[in-house]
């Protein structure tokens, strides 16, 4: 009977060599470029204009809206165990609020893997209305996005829901006659203003223009989605919606 | 003596049951991905066990469907105390896309106490690991109330 040991050179030379273990809570490891991880979302940049939760598969996210004076708070949650990282919020996200980070430690209890935020938006006083130039070609209850608008063509009616419109402005950009606005609202400069820019800064669509020099202001009304961006940020308090 | 002997070694050895509940086989790739050498579960002395009997660990992967919600109560039911379930992925936690399906009875937590939550769509294997890791420090804490 004879023993041979067909393995022993690679066994022994095994001994000495590095283990080829990630080693993982020890040495953390970053995760693949473009990896779609924890949910980052960044409320100073929002606009509520809801998309991310219209492209939201499984309903991951949830808006509350509490009224309070001047405007409305705003809280966006995103449950990260019902999430299926599509990263299509992400893609939609027009002021790239919504980011999908590298890291991928979501261990723990359910109800701390959320992510969270508030903020407030001050509203416009007033609802769209329409002038003597409307078509009732309907577009602006199309692109409505809480289905607030009713056009009734025959008959020539012209109606919006005061408890759903959001105010969120999509039915005046999309108008193609111009001839819908809002009865009060647009972003109006008082006094006190020193013309230091930030509303232009801040504003999502590029709708403000300061010239400093010459102390002009102004604001292209087709732009402008009456976020209340600018107001928010407005330093001297002297914006207006 | 013996018993305190068993206690401390089993403590040290958390073996890991795996359910599936109609997952997509995504979770169920990972967790088996966690366990290679690669990523070596067997330095925490994590093993998958081959029965619900052996286990100390549960972890569940899928939504819960119509047709294993029997099977999974079964399961669960033979598995000792002290048990830490781990539900991984989105599936058991919520039911992800498969929400309001007539097909899916999920979550997972209207069956049992959910103690870890990993979340993912699917979970990467260092998750996997990290969730286990707390899986056992649960586990541990759970043995020595039981012991009091």
């Amino acid at each position: 009977m004879s023993f041979s040991f067909p393995y022993l050179k690679y066994a022994l030379g095994n001994l000495t060599k590095k283990t080829s273990c990630d080693m993982y809570p020890v040495v953390k490891k970053e995760a693949a470029a473009h990896y779609r991880g924890r949910i980052a979302y960044d409320s100073t940049k929002c606009v509520n204009c809801g998309m991310c939760m219209k492209v939201c598969s499984p309903g991951a996210i949830t808006r509350t809206e509490e009224p309070v004076e001047g405007g409305k708070q705003i809280t966006y949650r995103f449950d990260l165990t019902s999430c299926t990282f599509c990263a299509m919020c992400q893609d939609f996200c027009s002021e790239k609020a919504i980011t999908l980070t590298g890291d991928y430690e979501m261990v723990g209890r359910a109800e701390e893997l959320v992510t969270e935020e508030t903020y407030f938006k001050a509203m416009p006083a007033g609802l769209p209305g329409i002038s003597d130039d409307c078509v009732f070609c309907g577009l602006c209850a199309k692109n409505c996005p809480e289905e607030a608008i009713t056009v009734d063509r025959p008959n020539k009616s012209w109606t919006v829901d005061e408890d759903k419109c959001i105010k969120c402005g999509k039915c005046v950009s999309k108008c193609p006659k111009k001839c819908l606005s809002f009865q009060m609202p647009q972003v109006k400069c008082g006094e006190g203003c020193v013309f230091c820019g930030l509303c232009a800064k801040n504003c999502p669509e590029e709708a403000i223009t300061v010239d400093r020099p010459n102390k002009s202001w102004t604001v292209d009304t087709d732009k402008c989605v009456l976020c209340g961006k600018c107001v928010s940020k407005c330093p001297k308090k002297c914006l207006k919606l | 003596m013996f018993k305190k002997l068993i206690a401390e070694s089993a403590a040290k050895s958390p073996w890991v049951y795996h359910i599936n509940t109609g997952s997509c086989n995504g979770c169920d790739i990972e967790l088996v991905a966690a366990v290679t050498p690669r990523f070596d579960a067997e330095r925490f002395g994590v093993k998958l066990a081959g029965t619900p009997r052996h286990a100390d660990i549960v972890v569940v992967t899928g939504p819960v469907t119509a047709q294993s919600k029997e099977r999974l109560i079964r399961t669960l039911e033979q598995v000792p105390e002290p048990r830490v379930i781990v539900a991984m992925g989105s599936c058991p936690n919520s039911c992800n896309v498969f929400k309001n399906s007539y097909a899916v009875e999920g979550p997972l937590d209207k069956y049992c106490h959910v103690d870890v939550t990993i979340a993912g769509c699917t979970p990467k294997p260092e998750a996997v690991l990290a969730g286990i890791v707390q899986a056992a420090e649960i586990l541990k804490q759970k043995r020595r109330d039981m012991a009091k």
